[in-house]
């Protein structure tokens, strides 16, 4: 409709074909000369030429300057300027803007753009009042307001800044926005500001004109700019304030987070103006912004002390609470860095408010005449609003031209913050409210040199109060009230709500680079500018330690975050260049935390896959993204008290752990970082971490050397692309590593891709089985949300025919297995777990009788009668029971207890204690008197235990009734007896193919462990039955964590049923458990001789299982067992695999925990050597020697096997 | 002109892109891409439909500004859209995507949308980032990707416009709280007859006929 409006008009006035020509400009002009008034009828033409010429011009500038000629010629400007005074003008002020802006947005030519500018016109235009509340308009006039700040330069700025009139339009109008409710428009209106403050700047040392441009500034418009400013940013605090007060919930945390980010923006804002360092500028911003905003609003939050002054008394002062105040405050020293700002800040904070007296001074001294309350800082109204104040400025200074010399800065910052508080602070207060201020600055010198005196005086006796270069040093919190404020916010024993921020506080006062090392050295806080950190705040970094203590123990109410900034501070201040300066006593509650830390974390180990994973994990993160305090403190969400739930969104270091899981992940978290510290300070470097050595990883595209080793060809097909290609795998240690021959040595490959073998799936191909489906994961990092592939490779590997896929299969799921495990007994020796692991060789000797020994005790139980051994055992428990002081069996049973409470992990972990307990008990009670009598040598001994167990396994039935003789002390409630069963499983699996006496045969087909048959049906590769073996498993393991009933069912059983035979065998029994050294008497050799017949018949088929009783070697040889028995029965499920082995490995772990248990009941059996082993054999023989006489209860060990 | 909900926009990337061409382009199809003529804004303003609903977009533009801290952080957390423009002729324009965007992130809210752009897609010749390259880092970093001419208005409406279905269907979703006006979204007013009159610059309204 328009357009045909257009094309007619043109046409009546032969309108030009070319749109791009002086020709069309001439026609518009004429289009313009008959339209000169906005009516409803023409404004769609208005609107159309106005868009017009703005295209024609810029197509002018860029090809054909007579076009730019004739707009200025005709001074078209005018026209323009005309159109918006019109009644109707608003109908076309927002093309008219709009226009403006691609003008001086597109405008190339430098000559061009001044003639724009110099007619005057556009500073007429500025100050035009448009229809504001229309968004459109505002948004356009704003943006146009932008686009002309960021042409000011040292040329164009003449143009704006009018000296007969003083008036600086563009800016001017600006700032009157400042607070304006779009955000877009208070965006522009700070970036036109400080477009103006540069343009100012790069003025610096020129002409008069400049000088007066820059005071123009500086005393028209900085004070009641800032002073609004500053109230405008003041009154946004309280209302974060008020939303942290009433957010219990976390309702409000959007809003709360917006708000803050609000209050960063205006730091950052001030700190860019600072930056750009005007220092008549700077000056006001400083006084404004301490005096009315940091230090009443802020730093008199931090206490609650009353202070004295006439808006107090009324009881009208306004503060917030001392959390918010100590996290803003934080931000400001994380952001703003300008020393003559920051350096007195830290003055008040440090010393308290010095000047106070010295104000009271002057103000009934030298200057007595003013009332002592134009020196309080005080936050509170300008007295005008800026708009108003502007025009009165304007007004007054245009009437009164008096010259005010600017204030001069010279002198040190100690007195500048003071000498600028009193002077400006009067200067303020004149100016708000009475903005003539002319006689007012001038008074300012005079006032302040009398200040300046005093100041002197104070400086002296600051120097008689601190001698910072007299060592050593004291530090008291006497007379520093916000110091002391902020140390006591530390505290955290209840939560770190207040530590976090006062943490961060002090963190970034002695990060700042604003502040000097004498100020910070008065509180003994030594920086990296200090040239050693021999004297630190003792009463600081016991509070640290405090801090780092609490952390490292359970359920600390310590987050994460609090714990890292501790430590940052602390190395802070007492570290520097690889040396620490930390005294003796302090390193050892250091490292007392750290010990307590492992030891948590220990509660927390496992053996499930899941741990591992969890334990780089957490590696990677602390190392890939080390806590930023500048970022932590830009979070909102730590604003709200310290929760725990996942729910908020909160990141897990900023709240509380949920759950077990993220207990553990927290427990090791704090492991590292502890450990960390400590190998910081001790200038170490820690060579057991990484887990996974970067420098012992094969890389692609390395060339190695493949010469004798095992490759298998493959073809891969790969998911993404949908590429084939031919590769060559090698499988090393740690690495899945696919090669492509090295066209240029033989036999040797280079590699192509490398992937970690712990994080590769393995599956069979039900329908081809050349081929395996293999998925190599990507180490799991919790911060690449934003990336979506999650595996590295994910294909089809086919090999040449399926044996060597079945070769590959099994040696990529058995080294991942390995690849595992290593890991798995490197972090069980960071924990102090399996220092057995390692000590091997000497304990290994020193157990090696016990696999002699332990074959008469099984042959008793299964040939003698395997019923009976289990019948005594209810007897012999309930007789340890009896005979065990009341007091000790309290103390065991308060101790399951505990452990039951604890996370399924735990469970996992006694379970597997008890398991072995179990074996060692299957080996019959000698065993655990071994292990008692072994006490005095510790942990050797229990090392070996899971081969124990292994070797004995045939017997494991029997076991539970074992075990409540000699531990039921410790195993009360256990609710563990399910795991048994499972390494039972674990074990058959093994024994079926190496069997060697048909009775053991016999018991492994015991009905109890139906499904383990499935399981061992070997060379059945039919993959259902694997299936089946796997799902068994899965059963089995949850079931073993949870079911603590059948377990106790069993037991009672026993209980009752052994009631009879209790009494016959309590002095044996009780003797065993609490006295070892009546052990001694009780030898009774006729026993083994009952025994011995079957004793030889079994050993040299035990003998293949004994080797598991103690020897490394051995265990591995197990190990890989397993892993042939599952490969050769192709269980589809390395899963499977890997819980039996990591079953097995754990055991160690599990072991020591059940000695630890042990120990307490063995203490009195501790003076037992080795000497006395033959004797305990003896007596343990001759206690199953008595069995046989309690038939009655021989049934019970294979019902209470099934109802296992 | 009355609208159910306000997005603001900024567009971003390096200098000489392209953007505020792009923007013109966008807001203001009166102008059309004329080969002698390079033009450009910094803040235009357009309405759109999407669902049967009115939607005005505001673009800003942020050039000039990287130097002060305060301003670009600012302007990421005020707006509920990032166009991200480089230009498929230059390399090294592609190349600091990574550092903008990680800008981006840092500063704004997290449910931004953010909208990957190669402009100057018309420069087939002098193309230096194949078109693949710009949907892989899209697709890595979760962006829209699209290739977009200033010059030819090439896929320049759909870039905004789908980038305005994608902010629209969260807030459909309820990802964006539209009450808090930090987030770059606004409701309409109810009735705004006083504005309705007032005409603009951008498309829509009577003077948009340029575009026909």
């Amino acid at each position: 409709m328009f357009t045909r409006q257009k094309n007619w008009i043109s046409g009546a006035i032969w309108k030009p074909k070319n749109p791009h020509s002086l020709e069309h400009l001439k026609f518009l002009y004429g289009m313009l000369g008959k339209n000169q008034t906005v009516t409803e009828q023409n404004r769609s033409l208005l609107v159309e030429t106005l868009r017009s010429i703005s295209e024609i011009l810029i197509w002018g500038d860029q090809n054909d300057s007579s076009v730019f000629d004739f707009f200025l010629e005709k001074n078209m400007l005018s026209f323009f300027l005309r159109y918006i005074r019109q009644k109707y003008g608003r109908y076309i002020c927002v093309q008219l803007l709009q226009t403006l802006n691609i003008l001086f947005e597109n405008i190339r030519n430098e000559t061009s753009l001044y003639y724009l500018l110099s007619n005057n016109h556009i500073n007429s235009i500025i100050v035009h009042k448009f229809d504001f509340s229309d968004e459109e308009v505002m948004a356009y006039y704003i943006s146009f307001l932008k686009t002309l700040s960021l042409k000011l330069n040292r040329h164009t700025i003449h143009f704006f800044y009018n000296e007969h009139t003083n008036d600086f339009a563009l800016y001017t109008e600006a700032i009157k926005f400042f607070n304006h409710s779009e955000s877009m428009v208070r965006i522009a209106v700070r970036t036109i500001t400080l477009n103006v403050y540069k343009g100012v700047s790069n003025q610096s040392n020129s002409s008069v004109d400049d000088k007066a441009m820059l005071r123009y500034i500086r005393d028209r418009t900085a004070a009641p700019y800032f002073s609004n400013l500053v109230w405008f940013i003041g009154n946004h605090i309280l209302t974060v304030d008020l939303c942290v007060r009433h957010d219990s919930d976390h309702r409000s945390r959007d809003r709360l987070s917006a708000l803050v980010a609000e209050h960063l923006d205006h730091l950052h804002y001030l700190n860019d103006i600072l930056n750009i360092n005007i220092d008549a500028l700077n000056e006001v911003i400083t006084d404004h912004l301490l005096n009315r905003l940091l230090i009443p609003l802020y730093v008199y939050s931090l206490t609650k002390r009353k202070r004295l002054s006439a808006a107090e008394a009324r009881g009208e002062r306004k503060h917030v609470s001392s959390v918010v105040s100590l996290f803003l405050l934080s931000q400001v020293w994380l952001i703003i860095q300008y020393p003559s700002l920051v350096q007195p800040l830290a003055e008040v904070i440090f010393q308290g408010e010095i000047e106070l007296s010295s104000e009271t001074d002057i103000a009934t001294g030298a200057s007595g005449t003013d009332s002592p309350k134009l020196k309080v800082r005080e936050f509170k109204e300008p007295a005008e609003s800026l708009e108003k104040t502007l025009a009165n400025t304007h007004r007054t200074y245009t009437e009164n031209q008096i010259k005010t010399p600017p204030p001069t800065a010279e002198g040190n910052s100690q007195f500048f913050g003071e000498r600028q508080e009193s002077a400006t602070t009067q200067d303020q207060t004149e100016e708000v409210t009475s903005p003539i201020s002319e006689a007012a600055s001038a008074d300012n010198d005079d006032i302040a040199s009398p200040n300046q005196n005093s100041t002197d005086e104070e400086k002296l006796s600051h120097r008689m109060t601190y001698i910072p270069a007299d060592p050593p040093p004291r530090f008291s919190l006497e007379n520093r009230p916000y110091l002391e404020a902020i140390f006591n916010n530390l505290e955290c024993s209840e939560n770190d709500y207040a530590a976090l921020f006062a943490l961060c506080l002090l963190y970034a006062i002695t990060q700042s680079e604003g502040v000097s090392q004498d100020v910070l050295d008065k509180v003994m806080m030594p920086t990296d500018k200090s040239n050693d950190k021999t004297y630190y705040n003792i009463a600081l970094v016991e509070r640290l330690l405090r801090i780092i203590t609490i952390a490292a123990q359970s359920s600390s109410k310590v987050r994460l975050a609090t714990l890292e900034v501790s430590i940052k501070l602390l190395k802070q201040l007492v570290y520097k260049d690889g040396k620490s300066y930390l005294q003796d006593r302090h390193l050892a509650s250091l490292e007392n935390a750290k010990e307590c830390s492992t030891q948590r974390l220990r509660n927390f180990y496992k053996s499930e896959e899941i741990f591992l994973d969890m334990f780089e994990d957490e590696y990677r993160d602390m190392k890939n993204s080390p806590l930023n305090v500048e970022y932590l403190m830009m979070d909102a969400s730590i604003l709200l008290s310290p929760t725990g739930t996942p729910l908020t969104g909160i990141d897990f270091n900023k709240r509380l752990p949920c759950g077990e899981v993220e207990r553990a992940r927290r427990a090791i978290r704090v492991f590292f970082l502890l450990r960390d510290l400590s190998f910081t300070l001790l200038n170490e470097s820690d060579v057991s971490l990484p887990l996974t050595k970067d420098e012992a990883c094969v890389k692609i595209n390395d060339v190695l050397d493949l010469n004798n080793s095992d490759l298998i060809a493959c073809t891969i097909l790969l998911k993404d692309s949908r590429r084939q290609e031919r590769r060559f795998l090698v499988i090393d240690p740690l690495q899945l590593i696919l090669v492509e021959p090295d066209t240029k040595r033989l036999g040797w490959g280079v590699v192509r891709f490398v992937g970690f073998l712990q994080d590769i799936e393995v599956t069979g191909d039900k329908d081809d089985s050349r081929s395996l489906q293999i998925v190599v994961h990507k180490p799991s990092t919790s911060k690449t949300i934003h990336s979506r592939s999650l595996s590295l490779l994910t294909g089809r590997f086919i090999f040449d025919d399926h044996i060597r896929c079945m070769a590959a299969k099994q040696r990529l799921i058995k080294g991942r297995i390995r690849a595992r495990q290593q890991k798995m007994s490197t972090i069980e020796r960071l924990l102090d777990i399996s220092s057995q692991g390692d000590g091997g060789s000497g304990s290994y000797s020193r157990s090696g009788p016990i696999p002699g020994r332990s074959h008469p005790v099984r042959v008793t139980s299964e040939v003698q009668t395997s019923a009976s051994t289990d019948a005594s055992v209810p007897a012999a428990s309930k007789s340890a029971q009896q005979c065990q002081s009341v007091p000790e069996k309290k103390k065991k049973e308060s101790k399951t207890k505990q452990r039951s409470k604890e996370s399924n992990t735990e469970n996992v972990h006694s379970s597997m204690g008890d398991s072995i307990e179990v074996a060692q008990e299957a080996t019959s009670a000698f065993a655990v008197q071994t292990l008692n009598h072994d006490s005095i040598k510790t942990s050797s001994f229990n090392r070996h235990s899971p081969k124990l167990s292994a070797a004995i396994k045939p017997d494991v039935q029997e076991i539970p009734m074992e075990d409540l003789s000699g531990n039921s002390k410790h195993r009360s409630g256990s609710l563990d007896r399910p795991s048994l069963r499972l390494q039972t499983n674990i074990h058959k699996q093994y024994t079926r193919s190496h069997s060697h006496s048909p009775r053991r045969h016999k018991s492994d087909s015991d009905p109890t462990p139906l499904k383990q048959h499935d399981s061992r049906q070997p060379s059945a590769q039919t993959k259902k039955n694997q299936k089946k073996a796997q799902t068994s498993l899965i059963i089995n393991r949850p079931h073993s964590h949870s079911s603590p009933i059948p377990m106790t069912s069993a037991r009672a059983k026993s209980h009752s049923s052994s009631e009879d035979s209790l009494d016959s065998h309590k002095g044996s029994r009780s003797f065993l458990s609490q006295s070892p050294k009546s052990l001694r008497p009780a030898d009774a050799p006729t026993l083994s001789l009952v025994s011995q017949p079957e004793m030889e018949v079994i050993v040299p088929s035990g003998t293949i299982l004994s080797p598991k009783l103690i020897p490394p070697a051995d265990e591995e040889r197990i190990r890989s067992f397993s892993d042939v028995s599952t490969g050769s029965s192709d269980s589809a499920s390395s899963s499977h695999v890997n819980v039996s082995t990591q079953d097995m490995k754990e055991q160690p772990v599990k072991k020591g925990k059940g000695k630890k248990k042990l120990v307490a009941t063995a203490d009195s059996e501790k003076e037992q050597n080795p000497s006395q082993e033959l004797t305990l054999l003896a007596q343990m023989v001759q206690e199953h020697y008595k069995f046989p006489d309690t038939p009655e209860d021989e049934k019970l060990p294979f019902p209470n096997q099934q109802d296992i | 002109m009355s609208y159910a909900y306000l997005f603001k926009y900024i567009i971003i990337g390096d200098t000489g892109v392209g953007k505020s061409c792009l923007l013109l382009q966008f807001t203001d199809k009166r102008f059309q891409p004329v080969h002698d003529l390079t033009i450009g804004v910094e803040f235009g303003a357009r309405m759109i439909t999407i669902d049967g609903k009115q939607i005005k977009l505001q673009i800003w533009d942020t050039a000039g500004q990287e130097s002060f801290r305060s301003i670009t952080r600012s302007y990421y957390r005020g707006a509920a859209g990032a166009l991200l423009v480089y230009d498929i002729t230059r390399r090294d324009t592609f190349n600091h995507l990574t550092t903008w965007l990680e800008d981006a992130r840092q500063h704004s809210n997290s449910n931004m949308v953010i909208m990957l752009i190669g402009n100057k897609s018309d420069l087939e010749a002098r193309r230096e980032v194949k078109k693949e390259e710009g949907e892989a880092f899209a697709r890595e970093h979760g962006l829209i990707f699209m290739e977009t001419s200033a010059k030819t208005a090439a896929n320049v409406e759909e870039a905004f416009i789908n980038t305005a279905k994608e902010i629209y269907q969260k807030i459909q979703d309820g990802v964006f709280d539209i009450n808090n006006e930090a987030n770059g979204i606004k409701i309409g007013p109810q009735h705004s007859p006083a504005n309705a009159n007032l005409t603009s610059p951008g498309g829509g309204g009577s003077q948009g006929g340029g575009c026909c």
